[in-house]
């Protein structure tokens, strides 16, 4: 029997599959970048039909709402088409293509095989909506506890990039270079 | 969504109620945005169409709907006709989840033979919990219907529009949700009701180990977060790309920004879009700063008790009350729409490098400050 989760469950995964597919199949990059925000937000439905709201809006924040926008921005404002026959030619950058997408299959399939060796009775807890607070801060207290080093380290590795991006930007040379 | 027939219905009306609550008070809006500013440029605005000038808007939707249908020759027909639908969708999502009133409890009683009930309805859409975060994130959802309408109008102006609106929506979002950091931490919860209900009654807080009410003020949260009431209101201005923030439309420069090429209907689908935000910006505003549904002297008992000397039955009582405090949310809505029509009338626009060195070295400075200024003092004052 198909209940309502598991309707919606099949129907975020087509949304997000489908739309996946059409970020690599598709020729126009600003569509691939509109098809990634249809597959980020398909995600963020995936997290509620788990119960993990907070996730879920996080996701929908950062991803589909930040760094999806900065892309769509970028890509509007240069022209690829150069940029696209140069990616699509060359044997380096073709074995170099192979052998990611190699490794991600890989990845993806042994996570799947991983997936099957689970316990199919178990089912997480439906939570109730009005205690997404107490789920949300139980993530919270583990973040600022017993993973504090790595949500930390993330930290730094943000101000890393940021610093970085602010040095390149001002090191004259490339678009900015003095004439 | 419930769990009889009666239940699921009352639901599913409740959503359509304020999905069209919100598309039916453009209209209004329009009518006083246009009669406020004639008031203030000392002119008389609409009087021609029905009384007051109030049918010109109906008159204006009939010509809107009446125009011709087209696609600019270089655009993309599906993000030109996404754009305007887009553009709806977050403000009527955002909105709907905003509690509007406190719950109507309502009795078992008998209709066609069956007895129904008990049930209790929110009043608000959807409950999901997470309050401000699902509010946030959707409402960043708002730039992609720019984004969309630029890239797919093909045309200078409009990609430029769309370039600058989005650019504007992003930075001002930072300062947006910063400013709200501090409301988190006074009331601990992301969750609209409980935040509206941690407002009721009179000014009450810590001080020196001491606890003060003070009884001649509200228990509302602009007394705790003035400063982030201040950017929180400041940055929705931004965010609804109104004036003076309207850099988008500047029509010296951009002819009208990312909708130049829009006409009938779908450029009505725009404006149905940003009058939706600034609905949703003052629901806000009232949520988490000025006391949600609840205002000083009127307490649900208090309400129950007046009404139970004018209709019999506990039903009747029960939604009567909730209807009560409905009103007093939208009448706090109202006061801000108004404050949004009357700045826009008042304030010039900003040059564009001025709004991002408002949005960047002014505001997100103060909302961190703000940020750290209310947890020294929640430490000092928990101590």
């Amino acid at each position: 029997m198909l209940t309502v989760n598991d309707f919606l469950f099949y129907l975020l995964a087509a949304v997000t599959f489908l739309s996946g597919a059409g970020v690599i199949l598709a020729r126009n990059p600003i569509h691939c970048a509109f098809m990634l925000v249809v597959s980020m937000i398909g995600i963020a439905g995936i997290f509620v039909t788990l119960d993990a709201y907070f996730i879920a809006a996080v996701q929908m924040i950062v991803y589909a709402g930040a760094v999806m926008v900065l892309f769509v921005m970028v890509l509007m404002l240069f022209d690829l088409k150069h940029e696209l026959k140069a990616f699509s030619k060359g044997a380096i950058s073709g074995v170099l293509k192979l052998l990611s997408t190699g490794v991600l299959l890989g990845m993806l399939l042994a996570y799947i095989g991983y997936t099957f060796s689970v316990d199919p009775s178990f089912k997480p807890v439906p939570a109730d909506p009005q205690h997404a607070m107490e789920t949300t801060k139980e993530i919270s207290s583990l973040l600022f506890t017993r993973y504090v080093f790595g949500f930390e380290v993330i930290g730094v590795l943000l101000l890393v990039i940021a610093i970085g991006a602010v040095t390149l930007s001002r090191i004259s040379g490339g678009t900015h270079a003095d004439s | 969504m419930g769990q009889d027939a009666f239940e699921i219905t009352i639901n599913v009306l409740k959503m359509l109620v304020i999905f069209l609550g919100i598309v039916q008070a453009v209209p209004l809006l329009v009518w006083l945005e246009r009669r406020g500013s004639a008031f203030i440029q000392n002119r008389l605005g609409p009087n021609r169409v029905g009384p007051l000038g109030l049918l010109q808007l109906l008159a204006d939707a009939v010509k809107f709907l009446t125009k011709e249908n087209f696609v600019p020759e270089k655009g993309e027909w599906f993000f030109y006709y996404g754009a305007p639908v887009m553009a709806l969708i977050p403000a009527s999502l955002a909105f709907a989840s905003i509690p509007l009133s406190i719950p109507i409890a309502i009795e078992p009683f008998e209709m066609f033979g069956r007895t129904f009930g008990p049930y209790t309805f929110i009043m608000q859409g959807y409950d999901l919990g997470i309050g401000i975060v699902f509010v946030l994130g959707i409402s960043s959802l708002g730039a992609y219907a720019l984004l969309m309408a630029g890239w797919g109008s093909g045309s200078k102006y409009s990609l430029l529009g769309a370039l600058r609106a989005s650019a504007q929506v992003i930075s001002y979002e930072l300062a947006l949700s910063l400013s709200l950091v501090g409301i988190l931490m006074v009331y601990g919860t992301f969750y609209f009701t409980d935040i509206v209900q941690a407002q009721a009654g009179p000014l009450t807080f810590n001080f020196l180990g001491k606890s003060v009410v003070i009884p001649w003020l509200p228990n509302w949260g602009i007394f705790f977060q003035p400063l982030g009431a201040l950017i929180f209101f400041s940055a929705t201005f931004a965010e609804t790309n109104r004036l003076p923030f309207d850099l988008p439309e500047a029509e010296g420069e951009l002819v009208a920004g990312y909708h130049t090429e829009y006409g009938g209907f779908k450029f009505n689908l725009f404006f149905i879009g940003e009058y939706g935000h600034m609905l949703v910006a003052s629901a806000l505003m009232a949520t988490f700063f000025f006391g949600g549904y609840h205002f000083p002297g009127l307490t649900p008992e208090g309400v129950s008790a007046f009404w139970s000397g004018v209709v019999s039955g506990a039903n009747a009582n029960n939604i009567l009350t909730s209807l009560t405090f409905l009103l007093v949310l939208l009448a706090k809505i109202a006061f801000f729409l108004w404050v949004f029509i009357w700045v826009r009338w008042t304030l010039p626009r900003f040059r564009y490098d001025h709004l991002m060195d408002l949005g960047w070295k002014t505001m997100l400075p103060w909302a961190l400050f703000n940020t750290v200024l209310t947890a020294v003092v929640m430490f000092i004052s928990h101590q």
